[in-house]
């Protein structure tokens, strides 16, 4: 499904020009630095701006564009804000209800019971809304918006609001959501970690225009990435992680290639996980140091070297699954190792430094 | 018809125009006449059971500004025929002004005896306030006015004068003691409870007549009540009472 | 005791009608007007706050004075009705319906404003989000989380126009039955110097009055503690 969107639009100083055609399967991340009119654009989409002579189009939907506009009541969108917006006269189970009932009997996909269930909100249905924490706050918020059926999922930086802890509690589902709500989903957030995690795409915007989209491993794979920014070069491995065994260390699968973690806690399912690999904690060498501490070791293939100003070098290679792994080293190590394209070496990874919950917070 | 007349049949349909069933008159009166006029009525109302005959004081000139903004009264009684006469030519009355009474102002107060008084007395230091209706649109005020000049008063009282809406709401001041002295209606200082008090009553030299007439407005040209009130007015029932309140009258005709 | 005469009744019967009438129209134009106030975009905004407000500040009689012109026969409102065979609306009970609504505008649009302005618009916009349309959305959203202003605005517009005076008596004279409502009948009776009448009748309204600010207290309070 496309979206596609032509819209200028003038806030003071501030200008919006956004012409483009977003691919949406799957989670497709809207990232930038605030300010930068990602919000504005996803009011665009949802109709509630419509700047004049814009074009708004949903595959065969034309929701704006040619004197025609359907309000947003009209354009089953599923809205999540990243401030608490349940509604404070209702319980949780009246605001899950509120969309439910609302959606044509014929469209409903998704029921109660089991969009509780994906959430684990079914304890809190009786609660009252002053009753919930944060994070309790934001599920029941994804669930309502899960229960209209929405043929579009748009999240406005739904963690922003919460402290780490929530956002570690929370994160999971949010995971699973994008997973198999099976609804396409358009994330708007300024943290690389919550793209990282989340999204299978990503639209770059900067100063009020999309200036890239591309796929989330070509976007992982690129030394300029803003995706960088914060944390480095970051490389993102899909696979399974496994339970763990009896000294706490988890196995993550991906393809022939296997690395230790440690026990990320939280709810485990065997299907799908990503793993986050910040390049300056990988360590190469040209031969594979037994006698070492370090249990993650993964023989790796140069694919390109981009040295910096900075005296730091990126090297890019493909582990044996064909994945991508960056890792930061010095231009001096690198002349040292003499890595070129097509050079074979051992990266090296600590599983501490695999240790994944809160992870995003940490670089921040 | 223009879009904004048709909002405007809209609106007037929407909150209701109730036309008043049955007979009515309604009268618009000056304030002198207040306690005069509602005797009248109670003598007139029991030969009508079935008219809904209403009557709203005021100063005549207000009043003629409301007739002349279409203010729904069959029947004007002025306290000076100049008004009614003005209504005449700008059509708005239906009738030939005629006088219906001679009025007179007097001295009164509630707080002291006012029988003697003279205007001079009026600017004895231990009366500091006097009531008089407002000259502009008040026959009655614009009569003090004229005695208090004639007297040679009227600069030097200024600083003592208050102003009622009419002539009644002046004597109503006096009469709650807000002002020490006033000078009102004769007809009003022989309304009994006042009348206990004392007036004395200035000199029509002193001042223009206070010629009283009536019309019957357009708005109550087709209305056969108030031409039959205003033939009632000048019969010997309303003339004893009119009299009573020291109303001097017309010869009847 | 209290006493009333059946003229007083008219009376009361008549302003708790210009009351009610008020009051309804009020909410039915003050509401949108409101909300327009409040979420709106455009520049007229604050001209139309300054309007809506303007009674305020100005003495009732000029606002009585200037609908005297226009609605009278010879205004352009009441001439034009008078142009179409009906009557003009100066001394009529829908002149000072009219006056009524203009004079306590900013008593009925003020607090909505508020209440509006504090409700904001993001829960609106996830209601919309959730598939309800805009009527949908006042009833299920905006009244029940806006509930205290809707009363305040209510009770206040209400004894608004039970004090009103002024521009009551400018554009409608003081015809018992339509226009003569409790305020000018109280004048009348202070100045026929019927003062037990007088009495009577403001202590009548002296008590309302307190009732309807107690009212509008209590609910302020109770709506400032539940309110999120």
């Amino acid at each position: 499904m496309n979206l596609e969107i032509t819209a200028r639009l003038q806030h003071g100083a501030f200008t919006l020009d956004v012409n483009n055609t977003f691919p949406l399967q799957g989670v497709t991340a809207l990232f930038g630095r605030s300010g930068c009119g990602k919000t504005t654009l996803l009011r665009i989409i949802a109709g509630l701006e419509h700047p004049r002579g814009a074009r708004v189009c949903y595959g065969d939907q034309t929701w704006q564009g040619g004197g025609d506009f359907v309000p947003l009541a009209k354009r089953r969108i599923g809205l999540v804000f990243q401030e608490h917006s349940l509604l404070p006269h209702r319980n949780v189970r009246g605001n899950l209800e509120y969309g439910y009932k609302r959606t044509p009997p014929n469209l409903r996909r998704l029921h109660l019971p089991e969009v509780c269930e994906l959430l684990g909100i079914s304890p809190l249905l009786d609660r009252r809304i002053d009753q919930l924490s944060g994070g309790e706050r934001q599920r029941v918020a994804l669930g309502r918006a899960l229960l209209c059926s929405p043929q579009l999922l748009l999240l406005d930086e739904p963690l922003a609001a919460l402290d780490t802890q929530t956002k570690r509690e929370i994160m999971p589902f949010l995971v699973r959501l994008s997973r198999e709500a099976h609804v396409p989903i358009l994330l708007v957030t300024h943290v690389p970690d919550e793209v990282e995690r989340l999204a299978d795409r990503v639209a770059f915007m900067h100063d009020g225009r999309v200036q890239r989209i591309e796929e989330l491993h070509d976007a992982l794979t690129r030394p300029d990435s803003p995706l960088f920014d914060e944390e480095g070069p970051v490389s993102v491995l899909e696979g399974t992680l496994s339970a763990p065994d009896a000294e706490g260390l988890c196995r993550f699968e991906s393809g022939n290639v296997a690395l230790h973690v440690l026990d990320p806690g939280g709810t485990r399912d065997s299907r799908l996980q990503r793993l986050r690999i910040r390049g300056r904690d990988v360590i190469l060498a040209l031969k594979d140091p037994e006698a070492i501490s370090v249990v993650n070791r993964l023989p790796v293939t140069v694919e390109a070297v981009h040295s910096g100003a900075s005296g730091e070098s990126l090297v890019i290679s493909r582990l044996s699954n064909g994945q991508a792994l960056l890792a930061l080293i010095t231009t001096s190590s690198l002349r040292r190792l003499g890595l070129t394209e097509g050079s074979p070496c051992i990266a090296l990874i600590k599983s501490l430094a695999l240790h994944q919950p809160g992870r995003g917070e940490e670089g921040r | 018809m223009k879009s904004h007349q048709i909002i405007l049949l809209t609106l007037s349909l929407v909150l209701g125009q109730t036309a008043l069933a049955g007979k009515s008159l309604t009268i618009a009166a000056a304030a002198d006449l207040r306690f005069a006029l509602d005797e009248i009525l109670d003598l007139y109302r029991p030969q009508h059971p079935d008219a809904a005959i209403e009557v709203i004081y005021g100063s005549s000139g207000k009043m003629t500004t409301q007739i002349l903004n279409g203010a729904p009264y069959d029947l004007f009684f002025s306290a000076d025929i100049a008004f009614p006469e003005r209504l005449h030519r700008e059509g708005f009355a239906v009738t030939e002004p005629s006088v219906y009474a001679i009025g007179r102002i007097v001295i009164w107060s509630k707080r002291q005896d006012a029988s003697n008084m003279r205007l001079d007395d009026l600017m004895q230091p231990a009366i500091r306030r006097v009531a008089i209706a407002q000259p502009a649109h008040a026959p009655y005020g614009l009569r003090a006015r004229e005695a208090l000049q004639a007297g040679g008063l009227w600069d030097d009282i200024q600083p003592k004068l208050v102003f009622g809406e009419n002539i009644a709401h002046a004597a109503q001041m006096v009469e709650s003691e807000a002002a020490d002295v006033g000078i009102i209606a004769l007809s009003l200082a022989r309304f009994p409870p006042l009348a206990a008090h004392g007036y004395s009553v200035i000199d029509d030299a002193l001042h223009e007549p206070l010629t009283q007439g009536y019309v019957v407005t357009r708005h109550g040209s087709d209305n056969t009540l108030a031409r039959d009130f205003a033939r009632y007015m000048m019969q010997a029932e309303a003339r004893a009472v009119m009299k009573r309140y020291g109303f001097e009258l017309p010869a009847n005709e | 005791m209290i006493e009333l005469s059946p003229s007083d009744w008219v009376a009361i019967r008549l302003t708790l009608k210009l009351g009610l009438y008020t009051t309804g129209i009020l909410l039915a134009i003050g509401t949108p007007l409101a909300w327009w106030l409040a979420s709106g975009r455009s520049p007229l905004r604050t001209a139309v706050q300054s309007i809506v407000a303007l009674p305020l500040v100005l003495p009732p009689t000029v606002l009585g004075f200037y609908l005297l012109l226009l609605l009278g026969p010879r205004g352009w409102i009441g001439g034009s009705l008078e142009a179409i065979g009906l009557t003009h609306l100066a001394f009529t009970f829908t002149g000072i319906l009219i006056a009524s609504v203009i004079y306590s505008m900013p008593f009925a649009v003020q607090p909505l404003f508020q209440a509006f302005t504090a409700l904001g618009r993001r829960h609106v916009e996830v209601a919309a989000s959730l598939g309800a349309g805009p009527i949908d959305r006042f009833f299920t959203v905006i009244l029940p989380l806006t509930r205290g202003g809707f009363i305040i605005a209510a009770t206040l517009s209400f004894a608004h126009t039970l004090g009103e005076f002024g521009a009551i008596l400018m554009i409608g004279g003081s015809i018992p039955g339509r226009t003569k409502v409790l305020s000018v009948l109280i004048y009348d009776h202070a100045e026929a110097m019927n003062y037990t009448a007088a009495h009577q009748l403001s202590l009548l309204l002296l008590a309302f009055a307190f009732l309807v600010l107690f009212i509008v207290y209590a609910v302020n309070r109770r709506f400032d503690t539940v309110r999120p």
